[in-house]
Parts: C-alpha cells; structure tokens; sequence
C-alpha cells in the first residue's frame, strides 16, 4: 500500500483498503477558521450535540477576515469568537495570536505523521508536508467530525512524483510546483489522485518548501499531496507536537496509477501567466515585464524560509519607485522570528510595507486588494481573474526569489543573474 | 424519475463564477445563494434570479465542473436553490463532488453527454439505472451509478440528515 492508503487503513481500522472502497475514518484535528466557522458550530449544534469530540482536537484559527477591515467583518468576527468560546474549544488562534489556518496547523503540531486533519479550507492539502493525509472539505464534513471525530473518504488512486537532482541557489519549492502545474495542466489526470513526492530533492528540502508543495496539490485538483515524514519532520515536531505520531511509509511494491521523474537540477524559475495557473513558463520568457505590485504572503509563500531569501536578494537596495510592495508572514511565530533575525529590517530599509499576519489581499477580501489596471506579481497561489480584487488587473505568480528581485528592478528579473 | 429542460455549459466552469466573490461570506441557504447563482459563468445570469428565472433542471457540463479549488457549500446551495436536480459532467472537481454528495445533489459522471445535447432539450434521468434520455433528441447515455453509500445519503437527503439519524439512534458510523 502508499501511505496514504496506509494512513486511511490505519485510521479506519482495517487491515488494508484499496483505490475506489469509501471508508469511515478517525481524524486527528478538524480545523475551521473565521469566515465559515459559525456556520460550522452551527451545523454541528444541528446535529443535536452541544459538546465537540475532542475539544483539543478541534482548531479555530481567525485568519481571512482579521484584523476587520470593515464593520460586516468586525461584526462576522464578534459572532465566531462567541460560538468559539461557548464551544471552550481549547485552540483558539485569535487576532494577536494570529495566523494563515494552514501554517498555524503544523507550526503548532496540530498535523501529526500517520494521522488525518480536516480543514474547512481548499489548502488543508498542506498538512501532506507533515506524512498526514490533509484534505480540505466543506463544512458540513467539518460539522460531522467535530460531533463524530470522523470522516468519510473515497481511497483515492495514488501518483508519484520522484523528484531528483539538486536543488540550485534561488530555486524554490514553488518553482516545482509551478512547473508541475505546466506540466500536468488542468487535463484531469489528477483529480481526486493523491500526489506523493519522494526522491533525493524531497529528502534535502525543508519543511516549508514540503509545505509549498503539498499546499498547491489542491490546485492540481488532486485529493491530497503527501511527503513520508523523515529525521527532517521529526525535528520540526519536536518540541511543538501535540499528540503522538506514526512515521508510516510507503510499501516497496506499493502501486501507483501514474509515475513521473523530475530533475530539479534542471529547473528554473517558473512563472504563472495571468488568469490560468497552468499557463507557467521560464522566467526567460517574461523577463523585463512590467507590474506596479508586489506581494509576498499566503499560506503558500508566507514562511521564514520566504523571507529570508527575500531578504537575502533585497538586502541594501530599494525596491523600484513605480513599485509597492506588501509583505505578510503567514503567522505571528513567523513574524516574530523574521523580526529577531533582521529580515524584516532589511525588508523595511528596502521600501517593503509589512502586515499583520492574515491572507491578506489572496482572496481580493481583505488589505492591499487590486484595483483595475493593476499588474499584480505575487508569491501566492491563484491568479484566475478578480481573484485580488478587480478583475480588471493582472496576477503573475511565482517565487519569492523572484519577486524579490523584480520588486527591485521594477520589472520581471531572473534572481540567478540579479546581482 | 426525474424530467426537465437543461442548461449545457462549456468546460471548466469554475466554482468562484459559480458563486462570485461578493456572496462567498453570505450565509449558506438555498434561496439566497440562488439568487445569484452563475452570475460569473454567463452575462445574461449576471442579473437577480438571472439563472433561477430560465427553470433549468439539469445543468451538463464537461470537464472539472465547479472547479478552482473553493470549498464553500454555497455553490451546491444555490444550484438547488434554483431547482437544479441533477448535474451531468465529464468530470468533477472534488471539492464540489464531495459537497453535492454531502447535500444529495447527484453529481453524475457521464462522458460525451456534453457533445450530444443543446440547452433547453428534455431530459429525463433515472437515479436508480444511471440511465440519461435526451427526448428531444432521441439519445439515451448510460451515467455512472451512484455508489451505494452515496445513494444512501442522498435518500437521507444529505450528510447532515444522515448523521443526525445516527446520532440520535445511537448508531456508531462507518
Ligand atoms: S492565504 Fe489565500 S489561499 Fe491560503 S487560506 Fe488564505 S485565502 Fe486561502
């Protein structure tokens, strides 16, 4: 069996299951946020339960809508922190503890190897980065676990991604997940497939580039996106965990309905082309395109490891003056640790406005929205028409790395060739 | 049995034109998420009850309907609402699949549907054999059926129903 046939045998009591059986499963967290969790409490109240299954085990986290930045939000807002606290729901992640849901989730060891999380958001994919099988859903599943502790799955069909080669300076997990997004397109050959990454590339990278990855599984249409948990998870849980893990593997003779190999020696940066996430080229193709923002956020590119190349390309220069560029840890423990080590200044003195940590402009909702005409160059994962806000701007998507670059020179710039 | 006028949509219409923007923080509720519904997809339902008012009961699309990746229930919502009863597509994204079984609403896969009717045709689809006719075409497709654990809860009328019946039996689930 995969691992993430493993993990649903596991979790569902039996011995093994195979691709297409639909079984009951145990899930370790469930995971719901400001703008949907009421109606989530709602519904679970609707089922005739009053207290949750675990109420360690069901995570609130306000993220899409804080800090308010109107009176329907503050008042949304007002609403999810009542039903939380009746709930005396234990995790509550609330403005100035603050945090993107996905990233609070395994930066808090909320998302254990060998165990499920739910999560009432599309990029819960991202707790694949931990060896869980992470899988966003709606809110009646939420509704359901949060009264039952379980969830219903189809075994999904699993690929594999074998990735080799050696990771070159400036290239990026995203640059990965972008070329993977070009390559597969919207072809349906992945919907409802788990994606597991494996090889030497997956082995040497850190856990928010395993992050980056799982996280725009979603994207591919994929069920879910899964790395084997490994000496690099176990130190990264240590000391944050709560609860006790199981580094389940992949089988040997574990069967894939699709096989790919690739060599990120090879790999450039990679660009999404405005509106259609599939349309990605090398950065060579784009190159000297103009764009008037910049940003960098989101439960994709938000982590220190962004900041810190960032930091690293845009260290003693000045960020092009046709250009604004916003900024958005995705938690206030990344925050914290890119103030303590220097990124943020150095970020600041370049001309970089910094924000509270939230989704931020994403989902075009909340701070630094689009407007018409603009060309938007962002670190985060969508880029369909009005996704930011008007639909009369443009998003190109790509790599911190990059964008750092390019914030610079006020155009598209290969970070490689930069200085 | 069920009978009734469809709507045939291109590929890839996307669950954020589905619902657009501005209702995604609006309560989920069939009639008001109907109300709006499509709006993205076509100008002439970027209107109030602009897609509700045409009386569809099937919606056939092609492929990755309801894709993009948002998980809000207001797309399953609102196509109910507006007296959706089934929707026949190559494929499906997953988070709306998993949604529309979860509220009853059979999402049913059957290939080369789109290519053979027009909007407007009768339809008559029955749950039970998975079978589609076009009447006013005269062509008959063979779906998937259901599985039984989805036909299930659709007789329940959704997860929530489904659940709630358990619960209140005292039956353990899965
Ligand atoms: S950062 Fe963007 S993609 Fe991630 S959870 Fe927030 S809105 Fe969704």
């Amino acid at each position: 069996m995969t691992i993430t046939e493993k993990i649903m045998a596991k979790q569902s009591g039996r011995e093994k299951v195979a691709p297409g059986e639909l079984v009951w499963v145990d899930v370790h967290t469930v995971m719901t946020m400001d703008y949907l969790g009421k109606t989530c409490f709602d519904k679970f109240n609707s089922l005739g339960k009053t207290e949750v299954f675990d109420k360690d085990r069901v995570i609130c986290v306000s993220d899409h809508l804080v800090p308010p930045p109107n009176q329907k939000f503050a008042t949304m807002l007002n609403e999810w922190r009542a039903v939380v606290k009746k709930h005396d729901i234990t995790h509550f992640y609330d403005l100035g503890r603050q945090g993107i849901a996905h990233q609070i989730m395994v930066e808090q060891g909320h998302v254990l190897p060998g165990t499920i999380s739910i999560g009432t958001d599309s990029h819960a994919n991202t707790y694949g980065a931990a060896g869980a099988v992470g899988n966003a859903v709606g809110v009646t599943d939420a509704a359901v676990a949060m009264a039952t502790g379980k969830a219903w799955f189809r075994v999904p069909e699993s690929v594999r991604f074998n990735i080799v080669g050696e990771w070159q300076p400036y290239i990026m997990a995203k640059d990965l997940s972008l070329h993977i997004m070009g390559m597969m397109h919207w072809n349906g050959h992945l919907i409802y497939k788990t994606l597991e990454f494996t090889g030497p590339a997956i082995s040497s990278l850190s856990m928010a580039g395993r992050m980056t990855l799982c996280n725009m599984t979603v994207d591919l249409g994929a069920k879910n996106g899964i790395i084997a948990p490994d000496h690099i998870t176990a130190d990264y849980l240590d000391g944050v965990a709560k609860g006790d893990w199981d580094m389940i593997q992949s089988d040997e003779e574990a069967k894939y309905v699709a096989e790919y190999t690739i060599n990120v020696s090879d790999l450039g940066p990679t660009v999404a082309l405005p509106d259609k996430l599939d349309d990605t080229v090398p950065v060579e193709n784009v190159i000297g395109t103009k764009f008037n923002k910049a940003f960098v956020g989101t439960c994709t590119n938000g982590r220190l490891e962004d900041l810190a190349i960032m930091a690293d390309i845009m260290k003693d220069k000045q960020i092009h003056r046709d250009v604004n560029m916003i900024v958005v840890p995705a938690s206030q423990t990344v925050y914290l640790d890119a103030l303590r080590a220097g990124y943020l200044e150095t970020l600041i003195l370049a001309g970089a406005a910094i924000d509270t940590p939230s989704c931020a402009a994403c989902a075009g909702i909340h701070t630094g929205v689009a407007g018409d005409g603009d060309i938007v160059l962002s670190a985060g994962n969508r880029n369909m028409k009005g996704r930011m806000g008007s639909k009369n701007a443009q998003i190109y998507l790509t790599s911190p790395a990059v964008v750092a670059a390019s914030a610079i020179r006020g155009e598209i710039t290969d970070p490689r060739t930069f200085n | 049995m069920i009978k009734g006028k469809c709507w045939v949509a291109s590929d890839y219409v996307m669950a954020y034109d589905i619902i657009i923007q501005q209702f995604w923080t609006s309560p989920i509720d069939p009639l008001l998420n109907s109300e709006w519904v499509m709006a993205g997809v076509e100008e002439s339902f970027n209107k109030e009850n602009g897609f509700k008012n045409e009386g569809y009961t099937f919606i056939i699309a092609a492929h990755n309907f309801a894709g993009g990746g948002k998980s809000i229930e207001h797309v399953i919502a609102g196509l109910m609402g507006a007296g959706i009863k089934a929707v026949f597509a190559d494929s499906f994204a997953r988070l709306q699949f998993r949604n529309a079984i979860n509220y009853g609403l059979p999402f049913v896969t059957c290939t080369d549907i789109a290519q053979g009717c027009e909007t407007g045709d009768e339809i008559e689809y029955d749950p039970d054999s998975g079978l589609i006719k076009n009447i006013s075409k005269g062509t008959t497709f063979q779906s998937v059926p259901a599985a039984p654990f989805v036909a299930e809860v659709g007789k329940a009328g959704g997860l929530m129903n489904y659940v709630r019946d358990k619960i209140s039996n005292g039956e353990a689930i899965g």
